[in-house]
C-alpha cells in the first residue's frame, strides 16, 4: 500500500479539529443569524425582526434541553419500519447476489488475490450501503410532508431536531444492521474464495543438491491458477515457496510404507501488519543535510526522490528499538517508487541499498542490496548479527543502537536514476495485528460513510423535496470522494483553468496547456472561474472528504488500519452528524409543513 | 369568565407560491376568542377558510399577520402541544402500522410511560370501537375506521383541548351519533373543543358557539341558542290533539292578532341562517360579524 500523506496521529490532529469546527460553526451560525435577521426584520421590521431571531435562539435553547430519549427513539422505530416496508431488504439480496456473481468479474489470475477480492467485496459494499442510505434518508420526511402524515407528528409535543435526530438514528439502524449482514457474509465469502489447497507432485520430488541437511525439493499441483515449490526436511515438515501472497506447511506422513504429503490451509493471505514508522530527512546529491529529496513533478508532491550514484541519501530514524520488540532482528518493508530518466530495461527494477547506522557513534553496517520496483512490497530482513563493511562481526542491539534508536541509509546506486521515498514507504513490520478486527474495523469506516450520508440526505430533505434533496446529497457525496480534485481546480493546480476556461478549450478543442489569448474576454473568463473557484473552494471545504473515510486500501493491502485514523473518522464524523442536525433542525423549525 | 383556551387577533393567512406572488386570500383578519369548557363550532361552505385556521392554530402554518394563541402561547410554540389533541381533516396516519402500534407511537410522542401508554390504548380501541381490527395494518381500513383512530389518536394524551376538523366525515350514522356523544362527554369532563364542519345539524346539536366563515371573512359568531332564536316567531309543537283543540288554538292565536305559519314538521333552522348569510355575504361582500356574545 502506497500512502500518499503522513499518516495522523490522533492526538496532533483533534485540537485544530476542533478549532476548525468551533470556526466553522461559529461562522454558520453567525450567517445564519444575520441572513435570518435581515430576512425577518424585511417583513417585521427592525423591531419585530430581532424579537423573531430573540424568540428563535431562545426556543432553541428550550428545544435543546427539552429533547427526549424516548420520543426519539419512537421517531426512529418509525423510520425502521418505514425502511422494511420500502423494502431495504431488496438491497441485501442485490448484495448476495453481487457476491454470487463476483466470480464473474474478477480476474483470477491475478498475483495477489487477496487484494483483489478484499478490496472488491469492500468496496461493492460501501457503494451498496451508501446507495440505500441515500434512498431512505432523502426520500423518507418529504413523503411524510407530502402525505401529510407530519401532521399528526408536529402536533405532538415533537421537537424538530427530534425529527430530524429520530430518522437519521432509524436509518443508521437499519444501515448498521445491513453492514453487519453483509460484512460477515463477506468475511465468510473472502475466507472461502482464498482458501485453497495443493496435492505434493510426489514425482518432482528430488533431494536438494549438496544439501547437509538431507532435504527434498519439488512442487506442488496446480490450485487457482498458481503452483508453490515446496522443501521438506528430513523430519517430514516443511513449507512451500511465497506465491500470490502466500505459503503452506507441508508434512510428510508415513503409514505403513506409503508415505503422504498434507499440504496445510494458505498462510499469510490475510494479514494485518502494524507499521512501526521512523523520521525521515535527506541528503541532497553533494551530501548535504536537507528535509527533503528531489522533487520529480507535481503529481508525486508527496514523494521526494534520491539521485543515484551520488551522495543523495534518504535517512529513516526509527525509535523504541529494543531487543524485546524484535528478538528475530528489523524486519524492514518497503514501497519504493522509482523515477528513470532514461528508459533502461523496465523489467528489472533500480538498484539501491540499505545501511543501519547507530545515531551517536555513527557505526555502520555494511550494505544490503534491493531492487525497487512500483507497486511491489519488498521484505528485508535484518539479522541480530551483522557485520560491519570490514567484515568484523556486529550485533545489532549493542552496536548499531543507542537510547533504542537506529538509522537506517537508503541510497539509489543506478546513475541517472532516482528512488522516490515518503515517511510511510519504509518502515519495520512490528507486529500482525487480528485480520478479522481489521476487517470490523474497515467496516466502521463504511459505517461512518454510512452515517454521514444518511445525516446529509436527513438534512437535505428538510428544506428540498425527495429527487432533488437525493440529487442534492447525491452531489455532496460526489464532490466529497471528489474533493482533492475540485480543490485543484478551485487553487488553480489542475490545468486547463476553473470551468468556463475548460469550457471554452473544449468547445474550441484547444490544449490544456496553451495559454489563452490575452484580451477582455480571457480577463472576464478568469474572473468568472475565481469567482466560482472560491465557491467551490467554500462549498468543498465544507463537505466531508469521502476517501479519508475509506479503509479500503489498509485492508486490502493488509495493512493493520490505524486506531489513529479510526478515531480521526469517527470524531470528525461526529463533527458533521452535529452540523447536519443543527441545520436540519433550523430548516425544519422554520418551515410551514402544511404548505 | 372562564379562561380564555384560544385566542386569534387579527389572523390573517395568504397562500403564496413559490416566488412569494400572492394565490389566495384564505383567511382574512379574524378575531376570535374561545373559552375554557365550551364547544366552539367553525362553520362555512367549502373552501372558506375552516381548516386554513386551525392549521394557523396549530403552527402548522405561519400567519401572514396578526397572531394566534393557544394556551396563551404563540401557536408555533411546541410545548403547547402538550396539552392538545388534533383530528386531522383526513385521516394522515402511517398506513404501515396497525391500531395497537399507531396509538403506542403517538404516545411515546408525548413520552409516556409504556404502562400508561398501554392502558391508554386499549381504553381508547375501545371506545372508538376498533376492538376487532386493533392488529389490521391501516392500509386495510375503511375511511370511517380510519377516522376513528385518527380520534383515538387525538385522545391518547387526554387533552384539555380538541380541534377537530370535520369529526363525522366519513363515519355511519351510528358513529355520527356517538361521536356527538363523545363529543358532549368531554364537554362535560370541562375541556375544550373547537370543531369545523359543515354538516350544520352536527353543529346544532352540540355546539355553544359558533362562527360562521365565508370567504375567509367571519360573517356571524354567537351563541347557537340565540342565533337561532327567532324573536316574532314562535313554533308550536304537539302531540295527540284532537281536531277541535287544534282549531281551539288557532283561535286563540287568532285572538292574540298572530298567525299560524306551520304546523308540521319544523324546518333545520340552522340550515336556513347558514344559507341567508352566505347569500347575503356574496350579495354584499365585505360586511363584517357584529361581536355578540
Ligand atoms: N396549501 C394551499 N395553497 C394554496 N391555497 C390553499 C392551500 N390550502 C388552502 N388553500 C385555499 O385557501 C382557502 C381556504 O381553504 P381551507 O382548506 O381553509 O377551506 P375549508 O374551509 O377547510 O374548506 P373545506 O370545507 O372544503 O374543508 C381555499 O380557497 C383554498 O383553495
Ligand atoms: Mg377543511
Amino acid at each position: 500500500m502506497v500512502l500518499d500523506s503522513d499518516p495522523v496521529a490522533f492526538s496532533n490532529w483533534i485540537v485544530p479539529a476542533l478549532l476548525s469546527f468551533l470556526t466553522s460553526a461559529a461562522t454558520l451560525c453567525a450567517v445564519a443569524l444575520v441572513g435570518g435577521y435581515l430576512i425577518s426584520a424585511f417583513r417585521y421590521g427592525p423591531v419585530g425582526g430581532g424579537d423573531v431571531i430573540y424568540r428563535m435562539v431562545l426556543g432553541g435553547v428550550r428545544d435543546l434541553i427539552a429533547l427526549s430519549p424516548r420520543r426519539i427513539l419512537a421517531l426512529a422505530w418509525l423510520a425502521v419500519q418505514e425502511s422494511l416496508r420500502r423494502r431495504v431488504l431488496v438491497g441485501f439480496g442485490i448484495f448476495l447476489l453481487i457476491l454470487l456473481f463476483a466470480g464473474w468479474f474478477l480476474d483470477t489470475q491475478s498475483n495477489d488475490p487477496a487484494t483483489l477480492y478484499l478490496s472488491f467485496v469492500l468496496t461493492a459494499t460501501t457503494y451498496l450501503v451508501l446507495l440505500i442510505a441515500l434512498f431512505l434518508s432523502a426520500f423518507s420526511l418529504p413523503a411524510d410532508i407530502k402525505n401529510h402524515t407530519i401532521y399528526t407528528i408536529v402536533t405532538k409535543p415533537v421537537r424538530s431536531g427530534e425529527i430530524v435526530l429520530g430518522r437519521i438514528v432509524g436509518f443508521a439502524v437499519i444501515g448498521t444492521v445491513l453492514l453487519a449482514v453483509m460484512g460477515l457474509f463477506s468475511y465468510v465469502f473472502v475466507i472461502r474464495v482464498l482458501n485453497h489447497t495443493h496435492e505434493v507432485d510426489v514425482a518432482s520430488l528430488r533431494p536438494v543438491p549438496n544439501d547437509p541437511n538431507g532435504d527434498r525439493a519439488g512442487r506442488t499441483s496446480l490450485a487457482q491458477n498458481h503452483r508453490h515449490t515446496l522443501k521438506i526436511g528430513p523430519d517430514g515438515t516443511g513449507s512451500t515457496d511465497m506465491v500470490q501472497g502466500h505459503f503452506h506447511e507441508v508434512t510428510a506422513q508415513e503409514s505403513g510404507d506409503k508415505t503422504t504429503y498434507v499440504v496445510g490451509p494458505p498462510q499469510g493471505l490475510l494479514t494485518a501488519r502494524v507499521p512501526a514508522y521512523g523520521d525521515l530527512r535527506f541528503k541532497d546529491r553533494a551530501g548535504k543535510a536537507s528535509d527533503r529529496g528531489i522533487s520529480v513533478g507535481k503529481e508525486w508532491k508527496y514523494h521526494s526522490y534520491v539521485e543515484g550514484a551520488t551522495l543523495a541519501k534518504a535517512i529513516w530514524t526509527f525509535s523504541d528499538i529494543t531487543p524485546e520488540r524484535f528478538p528475530d532482528g528489523l524486519p524492514v518493508e518497503m514501497t519504493i517508487r522509482v523515477f528513470r530518466s532514461y528508459k533502461g530495461d523496465i523489467e528489472k527494477g533500480i538498484r539501491g541499498s540499505l545501511v543501519l547506522k547507530n545515531p551517536r557513534t555513527g557505526r555502520a553496517s555494511d550494505e544490503k542490496f534491493f531492487i525497487a520496483k512500483d507497486f511491489y512490497i519488498d521484505f528485508l530482513k535484518i539479522p541480530r548479527n551483522l557485520t560491519d563493511p570490514t567484515g568484523k562481526p556486529l550485533d545489532l542491539f549493542d552496536d548499531l543502537v543507542s537510547d533504542g534508536q537506529v538509522e537506517v541509509w537508503m541510497q539509489c546506486l543506478d546513475a541517472s536514476q532516482y528512488l522516490g521515498v515518503a515517511k510511510g514507504d519504509l518502515y519495520l513490520r512490528s507486529r500482525d495485528a487480528s485480520f478479522t478486527l481489521n476487517f470490523i474495523k474497515s467496516y466502521l469506516g463504511i459505517w461512518v460513510q454510512m452515517l454521514l450520508v444518511t445525516s446529509l440526505g436527513v438534512m437535505f430533505s428538510t428544506f428540498l423535496s425527495g429527487p432533488v434533496a437525493m440529487m442534492a446529497t447525491l452531489a455532496s457525496l460526489v464532490l466529497g470522494f471528489k474533493a482533492q480534485f475540485v480543490l485543484g481546480v478551485a487553487k488553480g493546480a489542475i490545468e486547463g483553468g476553473g470551468p468556463v476556461e475548460s469550457f471554452i478549450r473544449i468547445v474550441k478543442q484547444q490544449n490544456v496547456t496553451t495559454q489563452l489569448e490575452p484580451g477582455l474576454t480571457t480577463t472576464v473568463v478568469k474572473w468568472a472561474d475565481s469567482v466560482f473557484m472560491s465557491f467551490m473552494t467554500a462549498i468543498t471545504g465544507l463537505l466531508p472528504n469521502f476517501n479519508q473515510f475509506s479503509n479500503v486500501s489498509y485492508v486490502a493491502h493488509g495493512f493493520d488500519i490505524p486506531p489513529d485514523a479510526v478515531l480521526v473518522q469517527v470524531f470528525s464524523a461526529a463533527g458533521y452528524v452535529i452540523a447536519a442536525l443543527a441545520i436540519g433542525y433550523l430548516f425544519l423549525r422554520t418551515r410551514e409543513v402544511a404548505r | 369568565m372562564a379562561e380564555v383556551i384560544v385566542e386569534t387577533r387579527n389572523l390573517s393567512k395568504v397562500y403564496r407560491d413559490f416566488w412569494g406572488r400572492q394565490k389566495v386570500r384564505a383567511l382574512k383578519a379574524l378575531d376570535l376568542e374561545i373559552r375554557q369548557g365550551e364547544i366552539f363550532g367553525l362553520l362555512g361552505p367549502n373552501g372558506s377558510g375552516k381548516t386554513t385556521t386551525i392549521k394557523l392554530l396549530l403552527g402548522l402554518l405561519f400567519p401572514t399577520s396578526g397572531q394566534a394563541l393557544v394556551f396563551g402561547r404563540d401557536a408555533t410554540d411546541v410545548s403547547k402541544n402538550e396539552r392538545l389533541g388534533y383530528l386531522p381533516e383526513e385521516s394522515y396516519l402511517y398506513r404501515f402500522l396497525n391500531a395497537e402500534e399507531t396509538l403506542d407511537f403517538y404516545g411515546r410522542l408525548f413520552d409516556m410511560p409504556t404502562a400508561v401508554r398501554k392502558k391508554r390504548s386499549a381504553e381508547l380501541i375501545d371506545l372508538v370501537g376498533l376492538n376487532l381490527a386493533k392488529r389490521r395494518q391501516l392500509k386495510e381500513y375503511s375511511k370511517g375506521m380510519a377516522r376513528r383512530l385518527g380520534l383515538a389518536q387525538a385522545l391518547i394524551n387526554d387533552p384539555e383541548l380538541i380541534m377537530l376538523d370535520e369529526p363525522t366525515s366519513g363515519l355511519d350514522p351510528i358513529g355520527t351519533r356517538e361521536m356527538k356523544d363523545l363529543i358532549l362527554k368531554l364537554k362535560a369532563q370541562g375541556k375544550t373543543v373547537l370543531m369545523c364542519s359543515h354538516l350544520l345539524a352536527d353543529v346544532q346539536d352540540v355546539c355553544d358557539r359558533i362562527a360562521i366563515l365565508h370567504q375567509g371573512e367571519l360573517k356571524e359568531l354567537g351563541r347557537v341558542d340565540s342565533l337561532l332564536k327567532v324573536r316574532d316567531e314562535t313554533q308550536i309543537r304537539a302531540k295527540g290533539l284532537s281536531e277541535s283543540a287544534q282549531a281551539e288554538i288557532r283561535s286563540v292565536i287568532e285572538r292574540h292578532h298572530g298567525s299560524v305559519l306551520t304546523m308540521d314538521n319544523p324546518t333545520t333552522t340552522l340550515e336556513e341562517l347558514f344559507l341567508s348569510i352566505v347569500r347575503d355575504s356574496e350579495a354584499r361582500p365585505g360586511r363584517r360579524a357584529k361581536q355578540d356574545n
